[in-house]
């Protein structure tokens, strides 16, 4: 318990005497965030993977669109000195770019790609983060974005269609058919004259 | 030679999951070759954005289909971590002991799963069998076989029934007793030492380069590298178990961790029955109805180790009803997507199936 | 005592003669059903305790088969993604008649706790015409054994003739496939 304690204090200088911190937030004792600028961040990995923070655990954005900002957060963990560090930084949400860390942590080849798919952010430096990697012939904004909504496009993609003719596999001489219409239509009379609502 | 292409998966005995490795090989040595992933994909990040907190327990637990209870662990950890709860001391081990249940049962599944590339069927028979047996214990403790969501935000939904912990004993018992006809016709069987030792190794120094977790890093780099021990969660703290490590990962190796991280698991189990404390098992989270339960804001990363590594929701929120961005970190990420990339060429077609095998990769997960 | 007279067969048309090896066929087909081993979401998980010693599916005669050339149950576990989707009608095309489809799940119902992704199709069968549907979240081997047992049923009373409608009413389906998936044949940096 100790032990951990001086490993977050530990952190907490090394980082504010590579970075300017904008902010910190002390997670629990196995974890503590670091809010700083868009420029410093491959500085202050590239520090914090020489010092022993050597995985890179997790990779992605937020989107804050009250803001107008995308955040883009890091995830890197020492297995000797048990700390996760979260960096974050944000970026401006028109023109979201954000330079690959791929020379660093060359785990996150993939992470970018699939930020690049769901947010729209490119990531100059990895060679082929505009390839499509989970989504296939995608029509729209990227889906991870506030802005997009999923059910009217599952509406819009996938509807339940009228036709003249169903070809589904409902048999019309079923009799069991007509008595679930009938309880549906009963339901939906008790509803709107019963005492709820 | 001209390079050929061929496809394993998705549609393929060998493969486990809806994943394609897409090969280039010349003669039977594959050149280059990478994952097709995505055709699991179900937007669940986007999915949990749109829902309440207490709705998401429902929806989570699909994300990883063979291991379904790591993902109720880990979002319940993060949202207690937002909420700063302190969950009732019973709960915790008998979240533990649902856990260890969970990872024999997938190292169960794929430690059978071999049998499927190397045709050993006879193994994938019995490991099924084991492997049902612990979802009869599942059903009576939680009502479903699969999906239990049993985890739930502030404890577990409800106490042990009457009996189980009996139940629990004999099993593992059972199953101890058992574990050597595993080896016996795994791992130290003849024909499969042929088959699986010195095949697709991976070498200490691709490791890191990979960031691979789980069993894939510990038969590689030969420290005891477990969240359980490095920084416990539950109260992992407060029991004994030891983390089986090797220097010299291949198929072999890594299979022999499985059959002694069972023999590990099975230990915390009894220590679990032995230790656990009687009392309430459930707090609420919030006050009022669930429909309003609101999360303060923060962001909070909560890993924990799953069968196949380092498995962690990275969940943000905005002081609402629902959360504002949940992340999903797939264990099988790294070895998945990168590993079937830079390590993959240079081994043979009929390795494929061993690494995705050995490796511990879920497709689910993958692709969310 | 059998007489000895010659009397002449009556005359089967071909169609009659058609029937009855459809009958012989019909007979055999469904003491012997192979399964295509495509897992396509996560009721594939409950396919294991039912194939091997725990539930023993080849009890009833059916077993798992590597190859849609040789398959005759098509099933779909569980939800099917838009990606799954293209994989499964190419699959489908493969597979020799009479084929049989199977959904597993609430999923390929009406898109079950998925029913409002961006990335999950609601509706099976407005793509590929399906047999037998098995409700539940996830159906226990029990159901899913049910649901084969049900299907050898309608091949018995010859109700399962849903390769019969895609043949019919191929542009209906093919169309509908086009809707949800711009092309159905895809190009792009995996399939050159």
């Amino acid at each position: 318990m100790m032990n951990s304690m001086n490993n977050i204090k530990e952190v907490e200088d090394l980082v504010n005497k590579t970075v300017k911190v904008l902010k910190t937030e002390n997670i629990d004792k196995n974890q503590i965030a670091f809010e700083i600028e868009k420029l410093e961040v491959h500085r202050l990995l590239t520090v914090l993977k020489n010092t022993g923070w050597i995985q890179l655990s997790y990779l992605s954005a937020i989107d804050w669109p009250d803001e107008n900002k995308f955040e883009v957060v890091y995830i890197v963990f020492n297995w000797e000195k048990p700390v996760y560090i979260q960096v974050r930084t944000k970026i401006d949400r028109g023109n979201p770019v954000m330079e690959s860390i791929l020379p660093i942590f060359p785990g996150a080849k993939y992470y970018e790609r699939e930020a690049h798919e769901f947010f729209g952010i490119a990531f100059p430096g990895n060679p082929d983060y505009e390839k499509q990697l989970i989504l296939e012939n995608w029509d729209d904004i990227p889906p991870l974005r506030k802005d997009f909504d999923p059910s009217a496009y599952s509406a819009r993609k996938f509807p339940s269609r009228e036709y003249p003719q169903d070809f589904s596999v409902k048999d019309p001489n079923n009799k069991t058919l007509e008595k679930t219409e009938e309880r549906k239509k009963r339901a939906k009379a008790l509803r709107v004259g019963g005492k709820k609502q | 030679m001209k390079e050929m292409k061929l496809f394993l998966g998705p549609q393929h005995p060998g493969m486990h999951g809806n994943a394609s490795v897409h090969m280039f090989v010349d003669g039977d040595i594959i050149k280059r070759s990478y994952l097709l992933p995505g055709m699991l994909h179900r937007g669940f990040e986007k999915q949990m954005e749109r829902k309440l907190w207490v709705n998401n327990i429902a929806l989570i637990p699909r994300v990883c289909v063979p291991e379904p209870d790591i993902n109720e662990m880990s979002f319940a950890i993060a949202t207690e971590k937002l909420l700063k709860l302190e969950i009732p001391e019973r709960a915790h081990w008998i979240r533990m002991i649902i856990l260890e249940l969970a990872r024999i049962s997938a190292h169960l599944m794929a430690y059978g799963g071999i049998g499927g590339p190397t045709g050993n069927y006879t193994l994938m028979y019995h490991a099924q069998l084991d492997r049902n047996l612990i979802l009869d214990i599942f059903e009576k403790i939680t009502g479903a076989r699969v999906y239990h969501q049993y985890i739930v935000i502030g404890g577990v939904r409800q106490d042990l029934p009457v009996g189980i912990t009996k139940e629990i004993l004999e099993f593992v018992n059972d199953l101890e007793s058992r574990l050597v006809e595993y080896r016996d016709l795994g791992i130290d069987n003849a024909s499969m030492i042929m088959r699986i030792k010195d095949t697709i190794m991976l070498p200490k120094e691709v490791v890191w380069e990979l960031g691979v977790t789980g069993i894939g890093m510990r038969s590689a780099v030969g420290k005891a590298y477990d969240i359980r021990k490095v920084a416990p969660y539950a109260r992992y703290d407060q029991v004994e178990f030891e983390v089986p490590t090797s220097s010299y990962s291949d198929a072999r190796a890594r299979l022999d961790i499985k059959i002694k991280e069972v023999q590990q698991s099975i230990n915390i189990i009894k220590q679990c029955i032995e230790k656990m404390p009687e009392g309430p098992v459930r707090v609420k989270p919030g006050r009022g109805q669930s429909m309003r339960w609101t999360v303060p804001k923060g962001h909070v990363y909560a890993p924990i180790e799953s069968s196949r590594g380092e498995f962690g929701y990275y969940m943000v929120s905005n002081g609402g009803t629902t959360p504002w961005r949940v992340g999903v970190r797939g264990a099988s990420y790294p070895q998945g997507l990168l590993g079937i990339e830079k390590y993959l060429p240079g081994t043979r077609i009929d390795d494929a199936a061993l690494w995705v095998d050995t490796m511990g990769i879920c497709a689910p997960e993958i692709d969310r | 005592m059998l007489s000895t007279k010659y009397t002449e067969k009556t005359k089967l048309t071909k169609d009659e003669i058609d029937r009855k090896w459809w009958e012989v066929g019909d007979y055999f087909r469904r003491n012997s059903l192979w399964l295509l081993m495509y897992c396509t979401g996560c009721c594939a998980v409950e396919l294991p305790p039912s194939m091997t010693s725990a539930y023993d599916m080849e009890r009833l005669g059916m077993g798992p088969m590597a190859t849609p050339r040789q398959a005759d149950i098509l099933l779909v576990s569980g939800y099917l993604s838009l990606k799954t989707l293209r994989r499964l009608i190419y699959t489908y095309e493969q597979m020799s008649e009479p084929k049989y489809v199977i959904g597993l799940g609430s999923c390929p119902i009406n898109g079950g706790i998925y029913h409002d992704s961006h990335a999950v199709i609601n509706q099976l069968d407005q793509y590929i015409p399906v047999d037998v549907y098995v409700a539940g979240c996830m159906p226990n081997p029990e159901s899913i054994l049910n649901g084969f047992v049900d299907l050898m049923e309608s091949i018995k009373n010859k109700t399962a003739n849903s390769w019969k409608k895609y043949r019919d009413n191929n542009e209906w389906y093919k169309q509908n496939q086009k809707d949800a998936l711009g092309e159905v044949i895809i190009h792009d940096e995996f399939h050159e």
